[in-house]
């Protein structure tokens, strides 16, 4: 026998090559040994479990196995987990608390924390830890498949919705305007990923305003806009600012934005409440530019303020857009605005209580308007409306009327013989203007097309006789045709809500084989329950742009045929196909 | 990263990405026939080619992308976009695809944007019109 060189170092140092080989081959041989008189001892042992046991070393341990239970049953844990097992539904009776029993002693056998185990998946020896997952077989798992498991329980459970959150969903969708077939613009994603996660957003950078203002209104919807979220949208070189629910603001955000926006020329900020006077005292001594303020119920702001703000600022001011004010702006407030405001080209007042009649003649006025926009709480006389029409209805590209209860014929003839450059139209809420004048305000109205009209609310109301005079009160049929035959070639946007004497044979006239109304986008039908499945049909057929119609009440409408990019809002129960789309549930 | 392979297969697998830049051959070859796919690269050399009706779903590349405009993009089939990084246009090509897969679908399923990646897509939505 050779012997190397190592050998022969060993031994000149007194040890054996030879005794160590036969020692470990030893050690390999005992550790086999030893190995499988376990493994056959561990089948023994899962034996035992399952069948009555025999020897008496069986019934000692199956009496401990006993003594464990017994302790578990007594345990908090096992109370802990037996109201929760009986919270979430399942039958509780003693065999359950058994079996529940078992299961935890079976848990409390696995190898505790600190011993070794091998991986159940990879089978590398690894220290248990109280955070080792158990794997697919129950066994223990290392740290690296613990991770992976993990992993996929999240990717597993997709979301499943219900068919009634789906429903609700869509109708919400619906509501909004947004198409539910093929996919949104990659930017109102983006949108409304930022919007979500806007408590991680540190800058917007450089972000455009309409993008900004989209944010600020999926925001101010959800009421998020704080002092922190302004200040993302408190940039310097910007000059507007539209936040359209400052409720969580405070008056010291306001100081904010008009000192770090000093070149602002355009402030629109709606649900302003803690606004106060001090804060329009700093925007006068330090604001030199803006031109259009919107502010909606700023209501802590008095009346003496509100004048101050006019003599100081009204001969720049463009626009002016006031909501709901109640506890100020009266109408000598509103006088001394008509009387300093001489640029102003839109006016809107809506909501604003305190003002009347004094106000409308006041309104007469102002000759530079362009936009005027009135909803008042007061009633009101017809004269000074007229008077507004005769004085300044020829410079008026819109007109907003809304709920002028008192509004009669005589406001259609002098809009007819005044107004020349209109193009939008609302009249609403009202029971004393006829059809007739109506029809005679569009006919050989020197008025090019309207481009948007909104007469939704005019007509009779008397719940005794349903069908309405006979002579036609509100928007009914022969108005109805005229407005159709004079703004076809421009309308984009018509809303004739409630207005409901228009008659079935109206309907097929102005939505007949020939027609077209090529802008068309919006169009709002909602209560004309004349409105059937075929006079339905014809108008997506002669509205080619058409893509919000909404048709709440028209009970009629049961089995529509919707061309692709039209969303149909405010059926019931009715059947909408929509060309081309695969749809995965019926809506 | 990986390649964007439409899931069910319809849409081809070309839409691999390349790292060279200087393939100016296949520019040559697009430029003889109009093509059916295009190539997206990034400011970092990122190429991705995917089909031409998938990219056309950007207002800004279509425009690119028009024969009429005789841009140089519309000859050789190729928009450099020299303000997106190869990871936002990754992700940019991911909705091109995206989009064009569930068009004619209702109830579409929300895609996945990595929240980190939200604002930079933001401004490239903007500036793709898409």
């Amino acid at each position: 026998m050779k012997h190397s060189a190592l050998t022969d170092f060993l031994a000149s140092n007194n040890i054996s090559a030879a005794q160590i080989r036969d020692d470990y081959d030893r050690r390999v041989a005992e550790a086999n040994q030893q190995a499988n008189e376990e493994a056959e001892h561990n089948e023994d042992e899962d034996e035992g479990d399952e069948f009555t046991p025999e020897s008496p070393e069986d019934k000692a341990k199956k009496r401990k196995r006993q003594q464990t239970i017994e302790r578990i049953k007594k345990s908090k844990e096992f109370a802990r987990r037996k109201s929760k097992s009986r919270r979430t539904g399942e039958v509780d009776s003693d065999d359950d608390d058994d079996i529940l029993a078992n299961e935890m002693a079976n848990e409390k056998s696995r190898p505790a924390p600190g011993q070794l185990e091998n991986c159940e998946i990879c089978g590398k020896r690894f220290t248990v830890t109280p955070y080792s997952k158990t794997g697919p077989e129950g066994g223990l798992l290392c740290a690296d498949c613990s991770k992976n498991q993990v992993n996929n329980n999240k990717k597993g459970p997709a979301k499943k919705r219900g068919s009634g959150i789906g429903r609700r969903q869509n109708q919400s969708k619906l509501l909004d305007g947004e198409a539910i077939h093929g996919a949104q613009s990659l930017l109102e994603m983006c949108i409304k990923k930022v919007a979500e996660n806007i408590e991680d957003v540190e800058e917007f950078g450089d972000l455009p305003p309409p993008v900004m203002r989209r944010l600020s209104q999926i925001l101010s919807r959800r009421r998020a806009v704080s002092s922190k979220i302004l200040n993302l949208f408190l940039r310097r070189n910007h000059k507007e600012l539209n936040i359209y629910d400052c409720a969580r603001l405070e008056t010291d955000d306001y100081h904010r934005i008009l000192a770090l926006m000093p070149d602002l020329t355009k402030l629109n900020l709606r649900f302003v409440t803690p606004m106060k006077d001090h804060i329009f005292h700093y925007m006068i001594e330090n604001n030199e530019s803006i031109r259009d303020l919107h502010l909606d119920s700023p209501n802590l702001v008095t009346d003496e303020c509100w004048r101050q703000v006019f003599t100081k600022i009204g001969p720049r001011l463009q626009s002016l857009k006031l909501w709901n004010l109640n506890a100020a702006f009266d109408d000598e407030t509103a006088q001394v605005m008509c009387d300093n405001c001489t640029g102003l080209e839109r006016l809107k007042l809506k909501y604003v209580e305190k003002i009347g009649d004094e106000t409308l003649t006041a309104i007469s006025s102002l000759k530079t308007l362009k936009y005027l926009s009135l909803c008042l709480l007061r009633e009101t006389e017809p004269e000074p409306l007229l008077q507004i029409i005769s004085s300044i209805g020829s410079n008026l590209q819109s007109l907003s009327l809304e709920d002028f209860k008192n509004a009669d014929d005589r406001l259609l003839q002098s809009i007819h013989d005044n107004c020349h450059q209109l193009v939008k139209l609302r009249l609403t809420n009202n029971d004393l203007i006829t059809d007739s004048a109506i029809a005679s305000l569009f006919r050989n109205w020197a008025n090019p097309a309207l481009s948007y009209v909104d007469f939704h609310g005019l007509r009779d109301v008397d719940m005794s006789n349903p069908a309405g005079p006979p002579d036609p009160v509100g928007l009914a049929s022969d108005g109805f045709i005229a407005l159709m035959e004079h703004s076809s070639s421009k309308i984009e946007s018509l809303n004739i809500a409630s207005c409901r004497h228009i008659s079935c044979d109206a309907y097929e006239t102005v939505f007949a084989e020939n027609k077209q109304y090529p802008h068309l986008k919006e169009l709002d039908i909602s209560f004309n329950g004349n409105v059937n499945d075929y006079i339905a049909q014809r108008i997506l057929a002669c509205c080619p742009a058409l893509t919000k119609f909404v048709v709440f009440g028209c009970f009629k409408i049961q089995d529509l045929k919707v061309p692709r990019g039209v969303v149909v809002v405010g059926t019931v129960r009715a059947k909408l196909s929509v060309e081309g789309i695969l749809q995965d549930e019926t809506l | 990263m990986t390649a964007h392979r439409p899931r069910d297969g319809r849409l081809p697998a070309e839409d691999r990405r390349l790292r060279d830049l200087h393939d100016s051959t296949r520019s040559n070859i697009m430029a003889s026939t109009p093509s059916e796919y295009v190539t997206l690269v990034s400011c970092d050399g990122f190429e991705f080619i995917l089909p031409r009706s998938a990219a056309c779903v950007s207002g800004t590349i279509r425009r690119m992308l028009d024969p009429s405009s005789k841009f140089s993009e519309a000859l050789t089939g190729r928009c450099v976009l020299e303000t997106l990084t190869g990871i936002v246009l990754e992700k940019v090509c991911e909705y091109l695809l995206y989009n064009e897969k569930h068009k004619d679908q209702a109830n579409v399923p929300d895609m996945d944007i990595p929240p980190e990646l939200c604002l930079e897509l933001l401004m490239a939505a903007d500036y793709l019109d898409t």
